[in-house]
């Protein structure tokens, strides 16, 4: 028995000998690219889970890179936004707003090689608004007329909708919405193939052979938490793609990507998961040319909660949004990467109004305010985040401290995500700080999105200024652009400065790093971390 | 044997009932679900009421509970509510890679722990069983994470001899088996000691001292033989903290193992994969068990089971 | 030619032996203090609860005053082991983070062996159903890999240094059961305890006087080797983002925010992680010293 011990012991020895000498013998070799294939290299924190853009709000970086929409928003210059022609190459508005004509691009092929038709349109909208599929992107759709039963089961198909001919459709809403071309533009508004789509069923977007859009990659290989692989679709009706295929990897620690980043292994990295970082790159010498940044058509804010004593004092909101130096803040937290924000809107929106006076930082006038308001001596009060947020954590360190001088003890209580967007959708989280990007360009996405009556209760804010309200639903309808613009310019000045109903903190730059061979590269118009990569270049 | 090993495994369905209970419980009992997870920032009331109810989501707890177990007893683990897969599908594709990470890592933990056993022992409070001992002490004294950014750092970025993450090739795995097996090389490295200092000790040993045999020989042939026995079961009892282990290894390497697959699975309160995902986990450390103690049998016949 | 060192090798002591206080103490006195890494260890963790009651005094500056201005200043006179993002002295947030480490790895073990040996006790001394059940419970936390199950269950209170606590008992007390169980049915088969029941002493009185005494000796490795187990855990914990909560200077949570700057400023996150490599490594010689020194006590 010892003889075999022994023996055990020597071979796995040796095992671990021959392990580390064919490991280190090998470490090139799998990274060596097929010949002169163009890779682009990215890293994901988080796997997207689906590819299919109706069951997703967030995880866009296939469907922007995959599938393509009846309209594009694309980036003219940084912040910067237009509306041009995508799979629909014209439209006409009917005037009074309700009835929307599309005609399709002909002779685009999806990746199976079916072409387009009006009727894959009214699939793909149908699809979403059915509720067997269970789509959670229905907003972007739900003004069309006879949604609403659709999506209430009432109905078998969406009675709005209807095919003119191979390559005509026409649409009908309710009522005027005046940025539904811009909702299309969306994600959500991706076009999919009706044969290959109903062909897949419930593994459309899961199994990537399964997956077809129109668009300018393919999805080619998904290892669920390893990578997702796109390759160049060579029939591409705008032309093919200069990269052949965008790796992304899944990498759930920053700082592993930052790594990653510096040795090569990754084309470019996203300063949003580790800002702690920018400092070092803006100084690099290595590096300092090799940053990309871009406005973001976001705003970064504090919530307020009206329901949660002491806050349903007008004053009280007010000291607060007094009581932070945000200059302070963004540059020691933020390095200086953005501007300070004085509203709701942000730069670059349609009707963003520059003319806001702000909130100067002023601890005596808060003070002040919270003595009137009869708490001279501050209050406890809670700030919730979720629990692996690093940057949103030393965001509310910092306000901690902020507040306390105006003496307010704060308690920064960490939630799980699931358990934290569950209490914000009963509308009893206490205060919260995060970000809202544009998901299309209209002040609708912002303004709508935060503090129309049942959003307001989803979201926490538990607004209740009737008067805002009913002007947001009837901004929705109106049709001359100048006007809604004056109107919610009027509305966004109420909210943040009168009813103290929002605390603007920053709309901050984002920032990217990329390797040296990586041309082109332009962060997106809103902002966002996923973006469509068919322009970008790579030149060895 | 036969009727032993039944005998456990009808024990152990309780056993894997009550964790697959006792998980579905406390994470339906906090505020929550799968689909405000899913929506997150694009929050819209009537949307997530419409996909709740057609998900199932507001039927009692216990139907939903008896739905999956019905489901799992027809061996259908039904599809995971964020990722939209089929949840035995995600579990078979994570799984073997779990498995080479911990294998990797009980190697190392043996290669680092049984030499080290070894000679603190035979070098009882010496500087050299100090140092040993030390050695593999460290491995556990230091936070997973930590020891593996520092690893990455040295030997991934400044060294340039391994990949800093991922998962496409041998030479991926080394790393993340140093960090895990390190930090449970000292537990092997105290058993070894332990045990092969408890058998010098006994009378056999002291006769083939007497008889005059040397002392190497005294140690490999007669004491190492028997001091193993616990060193070697002891493998398969450790998977559960290799596993526990693995989930920060993997999430830190990138590695898309079973760990990273629960995580995510609580996190995004993914009851499908996470009943499936545990159920298989828990499995798989009672079988580890069970092979440990039948091992053990095997190897010392003193040792019988009715 | 390895050489073995008879003479240091105590002779075994008989099992049956009842304990007495002085003997037993010197005994394990003699045997402890020729290990120099356990007297090392012993040494360390006195001088930690040392800081940890004296951190007030000791420490050169409020953990909690933030001062954004004087962000990542690096070690120098005033801030010797520098600050960090908010301006913090990091050295005073260890020395504070002693006191919380200590709590960390000490309440969760006290409770959890009080837990396991309680249930322990009565499982063995029973037996039969009781028996079962409570071992079937201990196989279901055993099976469960401990830091998902103490994740699901910070999950389900929140994150906060209390439900630490909760979460480590729930994860810690089935080990110490097992071993209680072992210890408690082989000393339930002594003539001395079976005497006692033939003369009528009642059963809790047996179990107290009789078995837990003799459960000591592993339950004193135990908690020595719980306590930076416990740190361990709560440092993963707050890797996962369900430790304590901010601002409370846990080392855990230094270095899992630190982490972020181990490059542009490495203080940040060095000297809690070399705190905590050093509390660990000396529970654990300390442990590993007891443990020998214990040695013969701990035979069932």
């Amino acid at each position: 028995m010892f003889v075999r011990n022994k023996w055990m012991v020597t071979l796995l020895v040796a095992l671990l000998v021959v392990t580390l000498i064919t490991g280190c013998g090998s470490k090139s070799a799998s990274k060596t690219p097929e010949s002169g294939e163009k890779i682009l290299t990215i890293a994901a924190i988080t796997d997207p889970g689906t590819g299919d853009v109706q069951l997703t709000t967030e995880e866009y970086l296939i469907p922007l890179n995959i599938y393509d929409r009846l309209v594009e928003a694309v980036t003219t210059e940084p912040g910067k936004s237009e509306l041009v022609p995508g799979l629909a190459e014209k439209w006409e508005i009917s005037p009074d707003g309700k009835v929307y004509t599309f005609y399709i691009r002909k002779g685009v092929k999806f990746h199976n090689g079916e072409e387009l038709k009006a009727d894959d349109v009214l699939y793909t909208f149908d699809r979403m608004l059915d509720p067997k599929t269970k789509a959670l992107n229905t907003d972007f759709l739900d003004m069309i007329d006879g949604a609403k039963e659709r999506m209430e089961g009432q109905a078998d198909s969406t009675r709005g909708m209807k095919v003119i001919d191979d390559y005509t459709i026409e649409i009908t809403l309710v009522e005027p919405f005046a940025p539904f071309i811009a909702c299309l533009s969306t994600p959500a508004g991706s076009i999919y193939n009706r044969k290959a789509t109903e062909t897949a069923g419930l593994d459309f977007g899961v199994k990537p052979e399964l997956t077809i859009g129109t668009g300018p990659f393919m999805l080619t290989d998904w290892t669920y938490n390893d990578q997702v692989i796109l390759s160049a679709n060579p029939d591409y009706f705008r032309g093919k793609p200069d990269i052949d295929k965008i790796v992304t990897k899944i990498i759930p620690d920053a700082e592993t990507q930052r790594m990653m980043f510096e040795k090569g292994e990754l084309d470019a990295f996203d300063c949003d998961n580790a800002r702690s970082q920018i400092p070092y790159f803006l100084k690099s010498e290595k590096w300092k040319d090799h940053i990309v940044s871009g406005p973001r058509v976001g705003t970064y804010y504090y919530h307020i909660n009206q329901a949660v004593k002491p806050f349903d004092d007008v004053r009280v909101r007010r000291a607060v949004q007094y009581a932070l130096d945000r200059q302070l803040l963004l540059d020691t937290l933020y390095y200086g990467t953005g501007t300070i924000a004085k509203g709701i809107m942000a730069p670059g929106l349609a009707g963003y109004n520059p003319d806001l006076p702000g909130f100067p930082y002023n601890k005596e006038k808060a003070k002040t305010l919270l003595t009137e308001a009869g708490y001279p001596d501050g209050f406890q009060m809670q700030i919730t985040q979720t629990v692996d947020s690093p940057s949103t954590l030393k965001l509310n360190e910092a306000v901690q401290a902020m507040l306390a001088e105006i003496g307010i003890k704060v308690e920064i209580v960490q939630m799980d995500e699931a358990a934290w967007f569950g209490t914000r959708r009963e509308g009893k989280l206490p205060m919260y700080h995060t970000n809202w990007s544009a998901d299309f360009n209209d002040p609708d996405n912002f303004i709508y999105t935060f503090f129309a009556t049942k959003n307001s209760v989803a979201r926490s804010f538990n607004y209740g200024n009737k008067h805002v309200q009913a002007e947001l639903e009837r901004a929705r309808t109106m049709i001359v652009p100048e006007e809604r613009y004056a109107l919610y310019r009027e509305l966004e000045e109420t909210i943040v400065y009168e009813d103290a109903a929002w605390i603007p903190l920053f709309h901050l730059n984002h920032l990217f790093v990329v390797q040296p061979r990586v041309k082109n590269f332009k962060v997106s118009w809103n902002g966002w971390s996923n973006m469509p990569y068919y322009e970008v270049r790579i030149e060895e | 044997m036969g009727r032993y090993i039944l005998k456990r495994i009808l024990v152990s369905i309780p056993v894997v009932i009550g964790i697959t209970i006792i998980t579905f419980y406390l994470l339906n009992v906090v505020p929550g679900d799968p689909v405000v997870l899913m929506m997150k920032e694009h929050i819209s009331p009537d949307v997530l009421e419409r996909v709740k109810a057609e998900m199932n989501l507001n039927d009692p707890l216990y139907v939903r509970y008896m739905k999956f177990i019905w489901g799992a007893l027809h061996g259908d683990l039904g599809r995971s509510y964020k990722l939209k897969r089929d949840v035995a599908d995600l579990i078979v594709e994570a799984f073997p890679n779990t498995i080479i990470l911990s294998f990797s890592a009980i190697i190392i933990a043996w290669g680092i722990g049984i030499p080290a056993g070894i000679i603190s022992a035979v070098k009882q409070y010496s500087f050299i069983d100090n140092f040993f001992m030390g050695f593999t002490l460290l491995g556990v004294s230091m936070p997973i994470f930590w020891s593996a950014i520092i690893m990455q750092y040295i030997f991934g970025l400044k060294l340039n001899l391994l990949p800093i993450s991922g998962f496409s090739g041998p030479e991926y795995i080394i790393m993340p088996a140093i960090v895990l097996g390190w930090s449970s090389a000292a537990s092997i490295a105290r058993l070894t000691r332990s045990s092969l200092l408890e058998v010098i000790r006994t009378d056999y040993i002291r006769t083939a001292r007497a008889k005059g045999l040397m002392e190497k020989q005294v140690v490999f042939y007669h004491a190492l033989k028997n001091s193993m026995l616990p060193v070697v079961t002891v493998m398969a009892i450790q998977v559960a903290s290799l596993l526990s282990g693995a989930v920060i290894t993997e999430s830190v390497f990138g590695i898309p193992g079973i760990g990273r697959v629960c995580v995510n699975a609580i996190q995004n309160r993914d009851m499908p994969l996470l009943q499936g995902s545990v159920m298989f986990t828990v499995g798989l450390v009672i079988i580890g068990n069970l092979v440990a103690d039948i091992a053990y049998s095997y190897l010392d016949p003193r040792i019988k089971y009715d | 030619m390895i050489e073995l060192n008879r003479n240091k090798f105590p002779e075994q002591i008989d099992e049956e032996m009842e304990l007495q206080g002085t003997t037993f103490i010197k005994e394990v006195w003699y045997r402890f203090k020729k290990n120099r890494m356990a007297m090392v260890g012993a040494v360390i963790v006195i001088l930690m609860i040392c800081i940890a009651f004296l951190a007030s005094q000791i420490a050169p500056h409020d953990p909690y005053e933030v001062d954004l201005t004087n962000q990542f200043s690096p070690p120098n006179s005033k801030y010797l082991l520098g600050t960090d993002i908010y301006g913090r002295d990091v050295l005073s947030r260890i020395i504070y983070g002693t006191r919380i480490s200590l709590v960390i790895g000490l309440i969760p073990t006290l409770i959890s062996m009080a837990i396991g040996s309680v249930l322990g006790i009565i499982s063995g001394y029973y037996g039969g159903k009781v028996d079962s059940i409570i071992m079937r419970l201990a196989d279901m936390v055993m099976a469960f890999p401990s830091l998902l199950l103490a994740m699901v269950v910070m999950y389900t209170l929140g994150a906060s240094l209390y439900n630490i606590f909760i979460a480590l008992s729930i994860v810690g007390w089935a080990g110490t059961a097992r071993v209680v169980r072992a210890q408690t049915l082989s000393i339930k088969e002594k003539e001395y305890v079976e005497a006692a029941r033939a003369i009528g002493v009642k059963n809790w009185v047996i179990m107290l006087r009789h078995i837990f005494p003799n459960c000591m000796a592993p339950l004193l490795v135990m908690l020595t080797m719980g306590i930076p187990g416990a740190i361990m855990s709560e440092a993963s914990l707050s890797f996962l983002g369900v430790g304590a909560r901010p601002p409370t200077p846990s080392w855990g949570l230094m270095i899992s925010n630190g982490k972020e700057y181990l490059f542009s400023a490495p203080w940040v996150a060095i000297s809690p992680g070399f705190s905590i490599l050093i509390i660990v490594l000396a529970f654990n010689f300390l442990g590993d010293g007891l443990r020998d020194a214990l040695d013969p006590y701990m035979k069932q």
